[in-house]
């Protein structure tokens, strides 16, 4: 017969639990909200920017003059992967969704005989990967606040570069969970280098139909779009991360929160049971002790 | 008039009708107006003017960026915006320095020189 006294102690640490859980909810879905808005204030200059490339891209007839940053090297060897996932866990399936869907994608650039480097954003990222025989090239953590997501992606952006011009990547891509919707989020790939299709081809009847003047020469302008377009990419795929994270986080803390009300009245329910066991058997015991006398 | 649109990589600036802005251009400052033709530039760091009947109504101090020009509207995407009076000696350092990092090696000149020189007669 369970002790009283353990179950009660188990039934306050249960409901204690459900009170961090559902704080914890509380929380992220505030975060959310925040998150969510800065995710859709940044789309309109991503928006922009990449329709003022795609038009500078589609103005140039001739894809050889375009600079290789754009259109990738012919024979790549060398894949960069960058993975954006969370500092903190309690999130659900928000990072080993990301980390199982990385591993298929590395061993599928394997197979194409092409090397793996791996970039990675959050704390959980870091430490999933150095236990992996990876090439890690950079780690970066505390994404804590807007200003250093931002300054994050320009150092992610400067990396890139530098890798790139030393020829010590061919390629790179970017892994997010893109925000969905408040329940479901969804592991992306985004191609950096080359500059992925869509980005290029979306915009590009509409970019056709007015033809600007560029200033300075398009390829000076290249020069400074080039970059800039890495940064916003980047940036915008951070924040599709930190909301899919605070959304991932509010789904199952309400899980966890739901979880806990139900172990909660189950234990009652035992507790409860067992008191009056024990009351029927003492009086069990008292009225058979009167009977013997 | 014409659409005047300024955003910064995190959001919208300010969105409104101007009848006209004067932006520091990469090789020269211009005006928009609107019917201007289709035309982008990018930005060297100076002064943003939007200007009303040939007097200044605002002016504001741009690190750099690039701007989309059509029929009639003017996207400006900016690294960095500021109301002129807020700008002082240290934090146009600030953005100096990041211009340079970002290897942006335009025109770009004293404090006194950005803030003394406005774009307009």
């Amino acid at each position: 017969m369970p002790n009283l006294k353990e179950l009660k102690n188990r039934i306050s640490s249960v409901k204690s639990t459900r009170k961090i859980t559902s704080a914890m909810k509380m929380v992220a879905a505030s975060k959310l909200r925040r998150a969510q808005e800065l995710a859709e204030s940044s789309r309109v200059y991503a928006d922009s920017l990449s329709f003022i490339l795609s038009s500078l891209a589609g103005n140039t007839k001739n894809s050889a003059d375009l600079p290789e940053i754009l259109t990738g090297r012919e024979n790549s060897k060398i894949s960069l992967l960058i993975i954006n996932s969370s500092d903190r866990g309690l999130c659900g399936g928000f990072n080993s969704n990301l980390f199982r869907n990385a591993k298929k994608w590395i061993s599928d650039q394997q197979g194409q005989g092409k090397s793996v480097k791996i970039m990675t954003v959050g704390k959980k990222a870091s430490s999933f990967y150095k236990k992996t025989d990876l090439d890690i090239v950079a780690s970066f953590e505390d994404l804590n606040s807007n200003d250093r997501q931002l300054q994050v992606s320009d150092e992610i952006k400067n990396k890139i570069m530098e890798l790139f011009e030393n020829n010590e990547i061919d390629e790179v891509s970017i892994l997010f969970n893109k925000f969905v919707s408040a329940i479901s989020q969804e592991p992306t790939y985004q191609s950096l280098i080359p500059l992925s299709n869509e980005e290029t081809s979306e915009d590009e009847s509409e970019a056709n139909i007015a033809v600007f003047e560029f200033e300075p020469d398009k390829n000076e302008l290249l020069e400074y779009l080039v970059p800039r377009n890495f940064l916003t990419q980047i940036y915008r795929s951070v924040l599709e991360s930190s909301a899919s994270e605070h959304a991932a986080r509010m789904t199952s803390m309400d899980n966890a929160t739901r979880n806990a009300g139900d172990m909660i009245d189950r234990l009652t329910l035992t507790y409860n049971r067992t008191r009056q066991a024990f009351i029927t058997k003492e009086l069990i015991e008292i009225i058979s002790g009167a009977e013997a006398v | 008039m014409i659409n005047l649109k300024v955003v910064s990589p995190q959001k919208v600036i300010f969105e409104k009708e101007v009848e006209m802005a004067v932006l520091p251009g990469a090789e020269g400052d211009f005006a928009a107006m609107p019917n201007h033709s289709p035309f982008i530039s990018s930005l060297r760091p100076g002064q943003m003017a939007i200007m009303s009947s040939n007097k200044v109504d605002e002016s504001f101090f741009v690190s750099g960026g690039l701007v989309m020009l059509k029929e009639k509207v003017c996207e400006v995407l900016v690294d960095q915006i500021e109301p002129l009076s807020d700008v002082n000696s240290s934090n146009y350092q600030q953005s100096k320095t990041y211009q340079e990092l970002e290897g942006n090696e335009t025109a770009l000149g004293t404090f006194e020189q950005v803030v003394n020189n406005p774009p307009y007669k």
